[in-house]
């Protein structure tokens, strides 16, 4: 019977349009879909060389690649948010609460101490949003806007801002301070970005938590059915995207050597920007940390562009935002309609 | 079984059980919990001036709460909201330098109308997620609000704060007022329009509805355009309230228009939420801070006890249901 209704329920979605098996198609369609916003980064370089031949340099290439990478590192956990078909919007305030508990108790602990109770704050604003969504069931959105502004309250009650100024020096190292590969200069942030995200993808693709979490972002219900621990895993992914937050926290304030309570407040819609242009479907079940560094890239480029051609802030943004609506028509049509 | 029963008693049955499962019982009582507490820790909540200060302090954000509701109420979610605000908010104050205040009224609910067309032309008719098209829309519209106005400013008079921040007669603050007839219109539009069946219908069973014959497009598009034009009145209340017109003034109101709908017991998958619950839960969040001042309490901890309210009013019902229904088990 359910093989008799499957072509039914299709049916008027493909009455009337073009049937789909041209050849083109079918290669497009079998392209990784994280290229697709590194391609689209590589044009818009060559669109800025087109404009301006001097901005095709190596070094232009990095330095938008560094303000990339450091988006794109805000970005990973709510890459896993989405790909579990939640969405974190706590990343602001994880990061500043990361931070700021970071450089507050870099004194006492040392900083290595600071650094992993720093990634232990993330792992538990990470685990209570989990243990809420999973298990009281409640819509990821509501939870996680609460817990930012739950967060937000604890920033401003705990910390006293004048104290937290001095930045230990391992973060500048593996943050703002220069390394040279292969003769050319860069920023260590940028490694320690690419590290990162090979490190995640391979965990993302090929260990079994990391399948099972697009199996629960995709069907839960079917998950549940086939014996996943749906609520196990949704609650490890919020947790890892808090410690991954909470990283980035540690990164921004690195590389910018400032922290304050509202340092975050940028990476709220930023932040799911990148995921969505990096390919990944905001109901969940698809999406790469890969394509997450391709749309920072995209992003990146986008205000080096801006900046070069002297527009301003503000063309910027409604350039942001053409991009997205490009890229959710592109393929961001639901599975319901 | 309905028809034995005698019509009053229907009635008013039905009106329950209509905000039960509307869920705004629970953001009912928490608000008079709220009142009663507020009230005896600052009695002078009942003088004129402090009145017409926390009826201001509200009514942009309950305002805003509702055209959050309408997007969610056809299951979708606004991100640009507070965008669309800032655009409304800044249209207003620049037009009053140069057209009459209704005229510029009228251009504000304009704006706010032609915003949630675009959103939900793409939505309804483009078939892609509200989440994603609204997060779009939040970064164009909130360009253009800065490129209107690109600092605080504008032309807003003294004439226009009492008329809509002000008083009618004592003790009433005029945007109260101006609430009440935008709440009960919607009210009156959701509840006893065909219109606004069909929006409730839309949320709660989209196959149904096309079954049955309706534009579920249509509705999905109209439920935007009508968000739009609630919200940019969110906007003119707020512009005239702070005598001000502010291209970031829509941004805080994003996450606390969303947590709003969310203490109002709305559900985010659609056809479930009241007016009367989101007005409430609005008037409870935006009140919190100023019962914390009174009662001599760092005032940061607003941030702190808002959200243990949502979690709270939304997750116990929950919690009840889930240990009732384990009770249940137990006994049969």
């Amino acid at each position: 019977m359910t093989v008799r209704d499957a072509p039914a329920t299709h049916s008027p979605v493909a009455t009337g349009r073009p049937p789909r098996s041209t050849s083109v198609r079918h290669v497009a369609a079998r392209v990784p879909r994280s290229i697709w916003p590194l391609v689209a980064f590589l044009v818009l370089f060559g669109i800025g060389g087109l404009i301006r031949p001097n901005l095709v340099t190596i070094d232009s290439l990095i330095g938008t690649a560094t303000f990339a990478i450091i988006l794109a590192i805000a970005s990973f956990g709510q890459t896993v948010a989405v790909i579990q078909a939640g969405i974190d919007l706590s990343v602001p305030n994880t990061i500043a609460f990361s931070a700021l508990a970071f450089l507050g108790l870099a004194g006492p602990l040392g900083p290595t101490g600071a650094f992993v109770a720093a990634l232990l704050t993330g792992a538990v604003i990470g685990f209570l949003n989990g243990v809420v969504i999973a298990k009281l069931g409640l819509t990821p959105i509501v939870t996680t806007i609460a817990m930012n502004g739950l967060l937000f309250g604890v920033i401003l009650l705990v910390f006293n801002f004048s104290e937290l100024t001095a930045i230990p020096e391992f973060v500048i190292g593996i943050t703002s301070a220069k390394v040279s590969v292969f003769g050319l200069e860069m920023a260590a942030v940028l490694l320690l970005g690419l590290a990162l995200m090979g490190v995640l993808q391979l965990v993302l693709s090929f260990t079994g938590w990391g399948r099972s979490l697009f199996v629960v972002g995709s069907a839960a219900e079917a998950a549940r059915l086939g014996g996943l621990p749906v609520d196990r895993i949704r609650v490890v992914g919020y947790v890892v995207s808090g410690v991954l937050a909470a990283f980035a926290g540690i990164v921004i304030v690195g590389y910018y050597q400032q922290a304050s309570a509202t340092m975050g407040a940028s990476y709220l819609l930023s932040s799911v920007a990148a995921v969505v242009i990096g390919g990944a479907s905001i109901f969940g079940g698809r999406g790469s940390v890969v394509g997450t560094v391709g749309g920072a890239l995209v992003l990146a480029q986008v205000s080096t562009l801006v900046a070069v051609l002297n527009l301003g802030a503000n063309i910027q943004q409604l350039i942001y935002g053409v991009i997205i609506l490009l890229v959710v028509s592109l393929y961001g049509r639901s599975a319901t309609t | 079984m309905s028809v034995a029963s005698p019509p009053v008693v229907r009635l008013q049955r039905t009106g329950m059980t209509r905000l039960r499962r509307e869920g705004a019982i629970a953001p009912i009582c928490a608000f008079v919990v709220f009142l009663l507490v507020y009230i005896v820790i600052n009695p002078e909540l009942l003088t004129r001036f402090q009145l017409q200060t926390a009826a201001n302090l509200v009514v942009p954000l309950a305002l805003v709460a509702l055209g959050q509701l309408l997007v969610v109420l056809v299951g979708g979610i606004d991100i640009s909201i507070g965008a669309v605000m800032s655009l409304c908010n800044v249209v207003f104050a620049t037009q009053l330098e140069n057209v009459p205040p209704p005229v510029a009224l009228l251009l504000a609910v304009g704006v706010g109308l032609a915003c949630g067309l675009f959103n939900g032309f793409l939505v309804a008719y483009g078939g892609l997620p509200a989440i994603a098209v609204t997060l779009a829309s939040a970064f164009i519209f909130g360009s253009l609000a800065r490129e209107v106005l690109d600092r605080p400013g504008g032309g807003v008079t003294k004439e226009i704060y009492l008329a809509t921040s002000g008083e009618l007669v004592p003790f009433l603050p005029v945007s109260l007022v101006w609430l009440s007839v935008v709440a009960v219109l919607l009210w009156l539009l959701l509840q006893r329009t065909a219109l606004g069946r069909h929006i409730y219908g839309v949320g709660s069973s989209m196959e149904s509805v096309r079954a049955a014959g309706i534009d579920a497009r249509l509705t999905k598009l109209l439920a935007f355009g009508l968000a739009g034009m609630v919200t940019s009145a969110g906007a003119v209340m707020l512009a005239a309230s702070t005598v001000t017109g502010d291209p970031r003034s829509g941004d805080a109101y994003l996450l606390s228009s969303i947590a709003a709908v969310a203490l109002a017991g709305a559900a985010f998958t659609g056809g479930r939420g009241s007016i009367i619950g989101t007005v409430l839960a609005a008037c409870t969040l935006g009140l919190i801070g100023n019962l914390l001042f009174f009662a001599g309490v760092n005032s940061y901890w607003q941030y702190v006890i808002s959200a243990l309210i949502i979690f709270t009013v939304v997750g116990l019902p929950v919690v009840w249901a889930r240990t009732t229904s384990a009770l249940k088990g137990i006994r049969s």
